[in-house]
């Protein structure tokens, strides 16, 4: 699988006429936009709700110096231990040095979208130390050496079919005639396997949700409970996450708890939340030994004071990805990165570079439920409309478009001429249409082939204008 | 500490323009009428069995009749140093950590109301881990434990957290083949709470 932004055009063209990918797509609407919204009219005042989560998420934000130091000083008064990695190579390397330090060969994790970013599994396998994936969706798509297609679904554009071949062509110490029709004996075989994996592993890397300052807690939310033995069982936690994702304390995450899980799969709240602080207590009867948190910047730090700073209020709740009309068509993997949808639209170019991903925010119609929906009201398609202008500032976007877009520019601002050319365009339509409708031009033959054009009726815009004035 | 702390924090300072104020604390809408009752009623359209019960002597009976509605052996394990003090005649106990086909019986200091939460602060005689590792958790619950909010768990903590606060709000599930809910993906399959009234 070629995981190239640079490569979106391509790929999406290539997931447009995927049949696989359609049934899974479909979901979309059906699953995650019908559960969110019924989740929503449930609640009483969702928008009052959204706006206070948008305060402490700005609020965190604006902070964020203040807080990670805080939150390193809780975390060290339980003695647990906060290392900072700048960018990926260097939270690679950190990781693999606390599982070198703690003798530990392999590792369980639960689902976290930074040690996707940071391509960590790759990495620990090249240094000898196995991960085992243990959300059922990462652990899927890891046996089938694929990424993740969806921020809280890893393996959503799989049917359970595909699903079923991957488990016979994996686990091959099971009876061959076992039959894998029922989605619930897939997910007991995964049960199955993967509790030999919790209780054998040396240490478990889980990513976190939120961070709360005050009290030097990480947490998560799952529905599995799989995050919860990769942390409970081993002797050493990990915890992978982003700078941004740190709060100022508990009352705040019990906030931003309730927008999440709605926001998300529609649920009032998420079956488990963890709220993990350091390590095992002198009185406590489990837990583990040992507890690491690692920080990651990788080009997030560089958003503050920007026009996409707000992008960092982002709980990764992926219901703007649910309402995009153009992951709708394409799905994740075309976008060859982390983030996919609005909000790798809006992220990808500030901390990948606008030259990689530039194409992501400009796979956008611009309709705006993105930002309708997000639970900390990003203004996504501002975001991405700065990256455009950033693409076009730097001499980046296509010369067919900037040509294009300068004849446009040039005629616009001379009314006389703009006047003119557009009644010559609508004469020259109207002579070639056919019973109302263009259905082909020796220009934007890409357009043309899926796509009519209405015949201009009547008068132009201006000429009417002037009638009324 | 890493080379890198010091350079993040500062390329933070540098950009760092408008510090927005501590927004004012949000107060969420509050639910009507009994607590325990609204708690019931949460939790059981999560797919957990939630029963109430009398008093603590109808606690036995209620864990039987759970074991019997699942097919299940009378056997259980309950958590050393446990503050559940039980008679269990014709139950097996186990002190041992539940394994992924066994029932564990787990005391629940707090619950809320407002999504049908079980509140477990890891302590003594309260092992995090048994809250995922059975195939059946039985949960027993005083109601006069049951708060409204997950704000009044952390009032009641005293600001000071255990290693591990779990939040369990029904049986574990998964969406992640075809978006389609499956319960049993690595926690319990079945959860079921017994809610003591006095």
């Amino acid at each position: 699988m070629n995981l190239d932004p640079k490569n979106f055009p391509q790929a999406a063209r290539e997931a447009l006429t995927d049949p696989l990918l359609r049934p899974a797509l479909g979901r979309l609407k059906t699953h995650f936009g019908a559960g969110r919204a019924a989740a929503v009219a449930r609640y009483g005042d969702f928008e009052a709700l959204r706006e206070a989560g948008k305060a402490i998420r700005d609020y965190a934000v604006t902070h964020m110096d203040e807080l990670l130091t805080q939150f390193e000083e809780s975390v060290v008064a339980r003695g647990g231990t906060v290392h900072w990695a700048r960018d990926a190579a260097e939270a690679r390397a950190l990781i693999l040095k606390v599982l070198q330090d703690a003798g530990a060969k392999t590792v369980t994790k639960g689902k976290s979208m930074v040690t996707e970013e940071i391509a960590l599994n790759p990495f620990l396998e090249a240094n000898g130390i196995v991960p085992v994936e243990t959300d059922l969706g990462e652990y899927i798509v890891q046996l089938r050496k694929e990424p993740p297609s969806h921020i809280i679904a890893p393996a959503f554009h799989l049917s359970k079919e595909q699903v079923a071949e991957t488990f016979f062509a994996s686990h091959t110490g099971l009876d061959p005639k076992r039959s894998l029709v029922e989605r619930n004996a897939l997910v007991q075989e995964a049960r199955a396997v993967l509790r030999r994996s919790f209780e054998s592993a040396d240490a478990g890397i889980t990513g976190a949700n939120f961070l709360s300052a005050k009290e030097g807690a990480a947490i998560i939310v799952t529905n599995e409970g799989n995050g919860d033995l990769t942390r409970l069982l081993p002797r050493t936690h990990i915890v992978v996450t982003g700078i941004e994702k740190v709060v100022a304390d508990m009352t705040d995450v019990s906030v931003l708890l309730r927008l999440l899980p709605r926001s998300a799969t529609g649920q009032p709240i998420s079956t488990y939340v963890s709220v993990m602080a350091g390590k095992r207590g002198a009185d406590e009867s489990d837990g583990p030994a040992a507890f690491h948190v690692v920080l990651v910047d990788n080009g997030r730090s560089k958003l503050i004071g920007t026009e996409a700073q707000d992008v960092l209020r982002c709980i990764r709740c992926s219901a703007c990805i649910n309402h995009c009309p153009i992951y709708g068509a394409v799905g994740g993997h075309a976008y060859g990165a982390t983030y996919m949808g609005p909000i790798g639209a809006a992220l990808n170019p500030g901390v990948m570079g606008v030259e990689n991903a530039a194409h992501h925010a400009n796979a956008s119609t611009f309709c705006g439920r993105c930002a309708e929906v997000c639970p900390v009201k990003i203004p996504l398609p501002k975001i991405m409309r700065h990256w455009r202008a950033v693409e076009h500032a730097k001499g980046l976007a296509p010369k067919s478009i900037t040509a294009g877009l300068g004849v446009w520019a040039f005629a616009a601002k001379r009314p006389g001429l703009y006047r003119f050319g557009a009644s010559v365009m609508a004469w020259f339509l109207r002579s070639i249409g056919r019973r109302g409708t263009v259905h082909a031009l020796p220009v934007m033959q890409g357009w043309f082939a899926v796509r009519d054009f209405p015949v201009p009726q009547g008068k132009t815009f201006q000429a009417q204008w002037r009638a009324r004035k | 500490m890493s080379g890198g702390r010091d350079e993040i924090l500062s390329s933070i300072r540098a950009r760092q323009l408008v510090r927005t104020p501590k927004p004012e604390i949000y107060s969420a809408p509050k639910s009507e009428g009994d607590l325990a009752e609204s708690f019931a009623k949460k939790l059981s359209v999560q797919f957990a069995d939630v029963r109430l019960l009398d008093s603590m002597a109808d606690v036995p009976a209620a864990i039987a009749d759970v074991l019997r509605g699942k097919n299940m052996a009378q056997r259980v394990h309950i958590a050393p140093d446990s503050a559940l003090a039980l008679d269990l005649p014709g139950i097996e106990v186990s002190r041992e950590p539940p394994g992924q086909n066994e029932a564990a019986v787990t005391e629940v200091p707090f619950a809320i109301a407002e999504t049908g939460t079980l509140a477990y602060p890891a302590g003594k005689g309260r092992p995090a881990s048994w809250h995922f590792r059975p195939v059946l958790e039985i949960a027993v619950l005083r109601a006069s434990d049951v708060l409204p909010e997950l704000e009044d768990v952390l009032k009641r903590l005293g600001g000071v957290l255990p290693s591990t606060l779990n939040l369990v709000s029904g049986p574990s599930r998964t969406g992640d083949i075809e978006q389609t809910m499956e319960l049993g993906a690595h926690g319990p399959k079945s959860l079921a709470v017994l809610v003591v009234k006095s």
